[in-house]
């Protein structure tokens, strides 16, 4: 399995991700997935340019992204693959992308949405789609940082 | 989080329960405990202990326009004025440095918070410096208070959520004043109250409680708490590694150790960073000539951007004036993290920046609480390199105020796709790239003595103030030149700044360089704070020698310490938590100074031949002469030449 992270990050690409994730586990290549970014060009040359020289980084839509996931998940290079929502994690989920864990690591507060864990918040539509997603057989986890201790989601949304 | 705290605290109090448990020679008999000075304690007075709280709060506080959290959140300046409060600002210094080694690896980033070095170096300092502690036994004692630190942290961070509506309810009645109000005054009286009393208390009671208790310990015990002090370094100096240890910069680690070690530990570190500026200058010209790689297209993309910026003429309605944008960065600045909270992170601090430009350019109610409400929402970036991200909003205010049609959206977009991006090259630099190579530069002066020796184990050194202060000078400057070029450009040229800088390769130089100088002097630190030195004897030819002496540091000075900082980084990339290494580190060092082989210390000034060879590590070096080269010498003579000498370095007198 090459996809080392699947994270859902409403940031994508930052701090905790470039400077812990991407030093700790030796990712070489970043594979965003998220509709509207792969549609506005000064966004996808920013992200381009975020991430540290040697790791290339790839900006798709969902359809492209399921496609060229399931590419790089067969082949040996560590890739770590971003995604702002769950819808966009169940989208490839949906079209044979092999995941085993998806990782909530950055999901803001707002109107509708209500706070798991630290920095983890989510809307009732997204409870829904991360039941799915692990309905499909992927775990699903909250790890915000690279040294803290995954927690399943399961753990935290009990009982709603 | 309070899993971790609890396993932490699990590890000490067994360890500290087998202790007493264990037949050992006991401090009963030695009226100077192990690892604490025989000097008499300093008693913390009522009023040096409520500076010294006031000094951790103004650390977590915004009112050193932000620069708390680079200078005194750090232990090695906590140490300096710890000192100067309780009238020893060297040796707090030394203290402050010796902690804050393994804070090297230190990254707080989107609201998490690992450890809390302001703790460990506010309260630790405290225990060493009036506890009279060996410096390395404080690191173990600080590296406990730094994890009961983050529970002052996440507790603001959960409570602070509730100020972000209490500003809410501002916006709605669109007072502008209000909103800038709620963002630093509740969170900052709630701030005060939750860092100050914990502080104060600690600082009043803890080094007496913490010198009884390890007055009640057994010697051995004590001793493993400074030999824990002289490994649990590799830890910091290994997690910083993550960041920098790889590639063709991976030679100059070995050089700055070597540098070290081959002297003796006799050059100062301001000698290594410079070798190492040298160095970074040749290695960024000859060997990595690759990595201005992406200036070709440098051209395009400027012109791309401004054509898509909209541009306002003189016909403009508002404008800001200079005052106005220099008035926002200051109050950024300032209260960026003021009132940080887990729902919105910066997202108030956000807010009460955009004051000055929202009194500017908007006049009725329903302009001004629509931009107030814009701008709380949740926002994150690094707060020096992501300021191009308020530059670039306030020029789409000013345009939007003036008819651009510029919508929410827009704005929106910009902060939500910038603040990622930008936060990932901020803390890159800022947080993993020039702090720790200024801190560890300021940790290796303060380390040293007037000849430039380090001796952080061993007791008596004496610390240098110019560490800490050259730090805080050199860090200020940084940071403040590099969020008002970030404010002022992003305001100026917007997006196209971004790009260009994105695109120029000067981060990327940047960061090559800094990767070179970081690893000399990351190495040169492993060299002299983390300490491993083994104790038995081997008989030789019929000699008895000691292993370390005999055979290991005339081949390599300083192998086990190199091979141990090696270990740490290997198992850090394995993915072993760092609080597991550093539980397990904590108990293989107590259990190592355990007297196997002899009777051990007869009492804490004991630093005879027989003593020191009788555990499997020994916490001070070099070790005494052995008995049938010269009579056992008695205490006074071989503790003076351990003082001055480099404890990971040193080659033993009685070398064969």
């Amino acid at each position: 399995m090459s996809l080392r992270l699947v994270r859902i990050d409403d940031r994508l690409i930052h701090g905790q991700v470039v400077a812990g994730w991407l030093r700790a586990i030796g990712g070489r290549r970043i594979v965003i997935v998220d509709d509207a970014t792969a549609r506005d060009e000064f966004l996808r040359e920013v992200l381009t340019l975020a991430a540290p020289q040697g790791v290339p980084v790839e900006v798709y839509d969902v359809a492209a992204g399921a496609a060229r996931c399931i590419e790089l998940a067969a082949k040996p290079e560590p890739v770590i693959v971003l995604a702002r929502s769950p819808r966009t994690i169940l989208g490839l989920r949906q079209a044979g992308v092999p995941i085993e864990v998806v990782d909530l690591g950055g999901m803001g507060a707002g109107p509708g949405r209500k706070r798991i864990h630290k920095t983890i918040s989510v809307s009732p539509g997204e409870i829904r789609e991360l039941r799915e997603i692990e309905r499909l057989g992927t775990r699903v986890e909250i790890q915000i940082v690279v040294d803290d201790r995954p927690i399943s989601f399961a753990s935290v949304v009990s009982g709603e | 989080m309070f899993r971790k705290f609890a396993a932490f605290g699990g590890c000490l109090t067994l360890v500290l329960l087998i202790a007493a448990l264990m037949p050992a020679t006991t401090l009963a008999a030695a009226p100077g405990a192990a690892g604490a000075l025989e000097a008499p304690r300093i008693s913390v007075s009522v009023w040096q202990a409520a500076l010294i709280a006031f000094g951790y709060y103004l650390a977590n506080s915004p009112w050193l326009f932000g620069l708390a959290f680079f200078t005194l959140y750090r232990p090695l300046v906590a140490g300096f004025f710890v000192g100067l409060i309780l009238g020893q600002p060297a040796e707090g210094t030394l203290i402050g440095a010796a902690i804050n080694v393994p804070f090297l690896g230190f990254l707080s980033a989107g609201g998490s918070l690992p450890i809390d070095p302001g703790f460990a170096g506010w309260v630790g300092v405290t225990v060493a410096l009036a506890g009279h502690l060996d410096p390395a036994a404080a690191v173990s004692i600080a590296l406990g208070l730094g994890l009961l630190g983050t529970l002052i942290f996440y507790g603001r961070m959960a409570v602070d959520s509730v100020f972000a509506h209490w500003a809410d309810a501002r916006a709605d009645k669109a007072d502008i004043a209000g909103v800038a109000l709620m963002n630093w005054l509740p969170g900052q009286a709630f701030l005060l109250v939750v860092s100050f009393v914990p502080v104060f208390l600690f600082a009043l009671n803890g080094p007496a409680y913490v010198q009884d208790a390890l007055n009640r310990l057994p010697l051995w015990t004590v001793n493993g708490l400074v030999i824990a002090g002289g490994v649990l370094p590799a830890l910091g100096i290994a997690m910083n590694m993550r960041f920098i240890f790889r590639g063709s910069a991976i030679p100059y680690f070995f050089i700055g150790f070597i540098l070290m070690t081959a002297t003796h530990g006799s050059i100062s570190l301001v000698v290594v960073a410079a070798i190492g500026l040298c160095l970074a200058y040749l290695h960024l010209n000859f060997v990595r000539r690759d990595v201005p790689a992406r200036v070709e297209t440098i051209e395009e993309p400027v012109a791309a951007a401004a054509a898509s910026t909209v541009v306002v003429g003189a016909q403009a309605k508002v404008s800001l004036t200079r005052g106005d944008i220099i008035k926002s960065w200051a109050l950024w600045s300032f209260f960026a993290h003021a009132n940080y909270n887990y729902e919105r992170l910066q997202g108030t601090g956000f807010a009460h920046a955009m004051t000055p430009i929202i009194k500017r350019l908007y006049t009725t109610e329903d302009e001004i609480r629509a931009a107030l409400k814009r701008h709380l929402v949740f926002f994150n970036t690094e707060p020096n390199f992501g300021n191009v991200v308020h530059g670039t909003v306030i020029a789409m205010e000013e345009q939007r105020a003036n008819g651009a049609p510029i919508d929410d959206d827009a704005i929106n977009s910009v902060k939500s796709g910038l603040m990622g991006p930008m936060a990932g090259i901020g803390d890159t630099m800022s947080q993993s790239t020039i702090t720790p190579i200024l801190l560890a530069i300021g940790i290796g002066i303060a380390g040293g003595t007037a000849s430039g020796t380090a001796v952080p184990t061993i007791s008596g050194a004496t610390g240098n103030p110019l560490g800490a202060i050259i730090y805080m000078a050199l860090i200020s400057i940084v940071i403040v030149a590099i969020g008002y070029t970030t404010w002022m450009q992003g305001y100026a040229r917007g997006r196209s700044f971004v790009t260009e800088i994105l695109k120029s390769g000067a981060i990327d130089r940047v960061l090559v360089g800094a990767g070179v100088l970081g690893n000399m002097v990351l190495g040169a630190l492993a060299a002299t704070f983390v300490v491993v030195n083994l104790a038995p004897t081997v008989s030789i030819a019929g000699a008895k020698m000691n292993l370390q002496a005999a055979i290991i540091d005339p081949l390599f000075p300083g192998a086990l310490a190199l091979g141990l900082v090696l270990l740490t980084w290997w198992l850090l990339r394995r993915r072993v938590n760092p609080l597991a290494i550093l539980a397990a580190y904590l108990v293989i060092s107590i259990i190592a100074a355990y007297p196997f082989f002899g009777p051990g210390q007869q009492n804490s000034g004991d630093y005879s031949y027989q003593a020191c060879t009788s555990s499997l590590l020994h916490q001070y070096s070099p070790c005494g002469t052995p008995p049938a080269a010269t009579p056992a010498p008695t205490a006074a003579e071989s503790a003076v030449p351990s003082a001055g000498t480099s404890a990971a370095t040193s080659v033993p007198s009685a070398r064969p």
